[in-house]
């Protein structure tokens, strides 16, 4: 495991490397600041859609006997499998101001590229299909039998969910929610087309390493990790110390 | 009164199953045959699980199919072979899950009746993934009858529990039927489990009925060599 573990963050000794003294803050002052503030903040609001939506839709797909679920999956699939880059092109041509839906919004005051709503709409697209699939699977080992044994025992579907499938799922539920975020808060290749600004922090990094190279990449890098590290972190140690309590 | 009223078509691959029942308050009914005969499938459509493809159930004012009443609403019981224990609640929270916030009348006294006399109180705290099968058996029996149901249905429940066990809960039940007066409906492929649980039985081969009856008219003349065969065994 220990070795494992040292070949999997061995990659992090780069941040080691001599390239200069380092510079917080790149060539605009204030700007690591508007960065962390503009990922988590719309990262937040992604995860909650995702989280909102996704979850009935992988509760529709882990219980659904229909055959029209398969036809469901491959489009859950699908979004997964388009490259950030492309999708990126794609958001822009489907929602930009040239079309009617963008021009619409835009003469309501809702601009749909570079702005608060275009990025968290980008996160949304390039993560709620991982969060889908890792719920899906999560839900679906719940044995269905405990969801009838507890209907036939006067439980709600509600109270279903909540008193026997949220909690014996929760573990994966974590891991979903936790992929979901990482997906969503490293989002670039997507991001850089449709929000160039409001710039979250990957979008930032690309302009440090054009503006003012390594030394202003290191730090933010840095700050990157150490803020997108502890919620799915603190989730999963939630999720584990209620298995156990229980 | 009538409580009990069904007829229920189900397709299976190799018949259709196609069985009425008039149940009274309170009968003691089994329905007795060989595996896959289709006793499991007319269980089923009565609990709700799986939707009959046409016919009716109704149980007192209460219609149950057409449409399939949602499970939640079905104003009965139903336990099969398997215990299906919430493996992340207790021993009593498993008991008292149907309870939930609701606290009837003279609920604590029978909590406790069914925690005593299905010898409970020990483990009442223990997870239920370290207590043994027969434990859990009783587990999931309480858990049954906590909410008192009108219509108890019984899958054989009793499969892969030692003699010893089956006879205390066999004889539980009965004492507890004597005492709440529900219907109950008992499934087994061994007779001399449904011979002590019920008054009553009909036996099905491929789906249909082919004898009903009290026990003693059946045993006396069993209408099908198979029966017969399957009676003696």
């Amino acid at each position: 495991m220990f070795v494992f573990v040292l070949a999997l963050l061995y990659p992090l000794s780069g941040l080691g490397a001599r390239v200069g003294r380092w510079q917080w803050d790149g060539i605009i002052p204030g700007s690591t600041a508007t960065a962390v503030w503009n990922s988590l903040s719309l990262t937040a609001i992604a995860l909650a859609v995702d989280v909102a939506v996704g979850t009935p839709v992988a509760y529709y797909l882990a219980r659904s006997g229909c055959r029209d679920r398969i036809v469901w999956e491959a489009a859950v699939l699908l979004s997964v499998l388009m490259p950030p880059l492309a999708l990126g092109i794609l958001l822009s041509l489907a929602f930009g101001p040239q079309t009617a839906l963008g021009a619409w919004l835009l003469r309501v005051g809702i601009p749909t590229s570079n702005s608060p709503l275009a990025f968290a709409t980008t996160q949304v697209y390039a993560s709620i299909g991982y969060y889908i699939l890792a719920a899906r699977a999560a839900l679906a080992a719940v044995p269905r039998e405990l969801e009838q044994v507890a209907a036939l025992l006067g439980s709600t579907p509600l109270q279903v969910f909540w008193r026997v499938t949220f909690p014996l799922a929760k573990l994966g539920l974590a891991a979903a929610v936790s992929i979901a975020w990482v997906r969503a808060l490293g989002e670039f290749g997507a991001v850089v087309v449709t929000a160039y600004y409001p710039s979250g922090m990957p979008v930032q990094i690309w302009i440090n390493l054009q503006d003012a190279g390594m030394p202003a990449v290191l730090p933010l890098l840095i700050v990157f990790l150490l803020t997108a590290l502890p919620l799915p972190w603190l989730i999963h140690l939630l999720a584990q110390r209620r298995n156990v309590s229980a | 009164m009538s409580v009990l009223e069904a007829h229920i078509v189900k397709q299976r691959r190799a018949f259709t199953v196609d069985v009425r029942l008039h149940l009274r308050a309170g009968d003691r009914f089994g329905l007795f045959g060989a595996s896959g005969a289709g006793k499991s499938t007319v269980m089923s459509c009565l609990a709700g699980i799986e939707s009959p493809d046409a016919g009716r159930i109704s149980l007192g004012a209460t219609q149950l199919y057409p449409p399939n009443l949602p499970l939640h609403r079905r104003p009965l019981a139903y336990l099969t072979q398997g215990d299906w224990l919430f493996p992340h609640l207790t021993v009593g929270q498993n008991v008292c899950f149907s309870l939930h916030k609701r606290n009837p009348n003279g609920a604590k006294e029978w909590i406790d009746e069914l925690a005593e006399r299905l010898d409970l109180r020990r483990i009442w705290d223990e997870p239920v993934v370290s207590i043994s099968g027969g434990q859990a058996r009783r587990v999931a029996l309480a858990r049954m009858l906590v909410r008192r149901p009108p219509v108890v249905l019984l899958d054989e429940p009793f499969t892969a529990l030692d003699r010893a066990t089956t006879d205390e809960l066999v004889e539980a039940l009965r004492e507890w039927h004597a005492a709440l007066g529900f219907t109950l409906i008992a499934v087994d492929h061994r007779p001399e489990i449904l011979r002590r649980l019920c008054t009553r039985v009909a036996i099905i081969e491929y789906g249909r009925i082919v004898q009903e009856g009290p026990w003693s008219s059946v045993i006396a003349a069993p209408a099908t060599s198979l029966s017969a065969r399957l009676l003696s065994g």
